[in-house]
């Protein structure tokens, strides 16, 4: 097993790169959830802000 | 089955679409580049004929980010030139959310260009017309995505970008010349040529289904971007407003 991770020496080489596009490609898709949580939550606030006004024009 | 496409470059009909779509292309990706690597790494030779150690499996990388890099230029092109012709405002959201996987994968193929060239030909770097094609490939993806933020009216920023990736596509036939050389001689390229055909039967296998891989994540991350997209472009219409994931949890 050790021998498969020292990959004949070349381990920090391809490892490395394994290790970046492993990094890029979970960042990728955090990123677009995290922007999409943002946008759904300012979606929300919108709607409820002018739920607040209909109702606030109803009244008087 | 008689599939009406128009339908779906309705962004509502096209939202709920790619949300059915995203599962199975997440998994497919896992799978496939999952598949891909093992074959890579298990059941291929510890060197190859032509002198290369085991640093070679960095191209399973290497070529598959390669590839998604050039191809996602072209999906971007047909997404910003179906955008033009026909007017649909879904293709052009395509095509902006092509550009930044695209960057991406443009990216990891010039890190993991340089940590092979460091390996097998002792320099990261090098002014070699492979290389430098494909720094001026990143330079372009950037070049789409600064003009469409910097216009801030979407009709006039997607026209405007469509047509820089359309001039941007001239650098695609360049890059892949640069490493298909027809005359080594004449080209001093640093850089290995592209050799499908003499490539031994596994080695080959295990790049083509990473690369089918990497096309899945692309699938993947290009429709949850569209969809972000679609929302924040639509976010003041009814349909919005009535989705499950606005209503639900939309506390007082």
């Amino acid at each position: 097993m050790s021998d498969f991770f020292h990959m004949g020496g070349y381990a920090a080489y391809i490892w490395s790169v394994m290790g970046v596009a492993l990094f890029f490609m979970l960042l990728e898709p955090f990123l677009l959830v995290l922007k999409r949580r943002s946008i759904l939550q300012e979606i929300k606030r919108n709607k409820r802000l002018e739920e607040r006004r209909a109702r606030d024009k109803g009244k008087t | 089955m008689k599939i009406n496409w128009f339908k779906y470059a309705a962004p509502m009909n096209f939202y709920s679409l790619a949300g059915k779509m995203i599962p199975f292309f997440w998994i497919a990706a896992v799978v496939f580049t999952a598949i891909g690597l093992y074959i890579g790494f298990f059941k291929t030779p510890d060197a190859i004929d032509n002198g290369m150690k085991q640093y070679y499996r960095i191209i399973f990388v290497h070529v598959a980010a390669s590839w998604m890099a050039m191809w996602l230029y072209g999906v971007m092109v047909f997404w910003a030139l179906i955008g033009v012709i026909f007017n649909t405002r879904i293709s052009y959201m395509l095509a902006s959310a092509t550009s930044i996987t695209g960057t991406l994968m443009t990216i990891i193929a010039l890190i993991s260009g340089a940590i092979w060239g460091k390996t097998s030909w002792g320099t990261w770097w090098d002014w070699d017309p492979k290389l430098t094609t494909f720094l001026i490939l990143l330079f372009v993806y950037i070049g789409y995505i600064a003009l469409q933020s910097a216009i801030e009216d979407t009709r006039r920023s997607d026209k405007a970008s469509a047509l820089l990736a359309l001039v941007g596509l001239a650098i695609v036939p360049v890059i892949y010349y640069a490493v298909n050389c027809p005359d080594p001689n004449q080209c001093a390229s640093l850089h290995q040529e592209s050799s499908l055909k003499r490539i031994e039967p596994n080695i080959l296998t295990a790049m083509l289904v990473t690369t089918l891989g990497f096309w899945m994540y692309s699938f993947a991350t290009i429709l949850m971007r569209t969809k972000n997209i679609i929302l924040q472009r639509e976010r003041k219409t009814n349909w919005v407003a009535n989705l499950p994931e606005v209503i639900a949890g939309g506390k007082k």
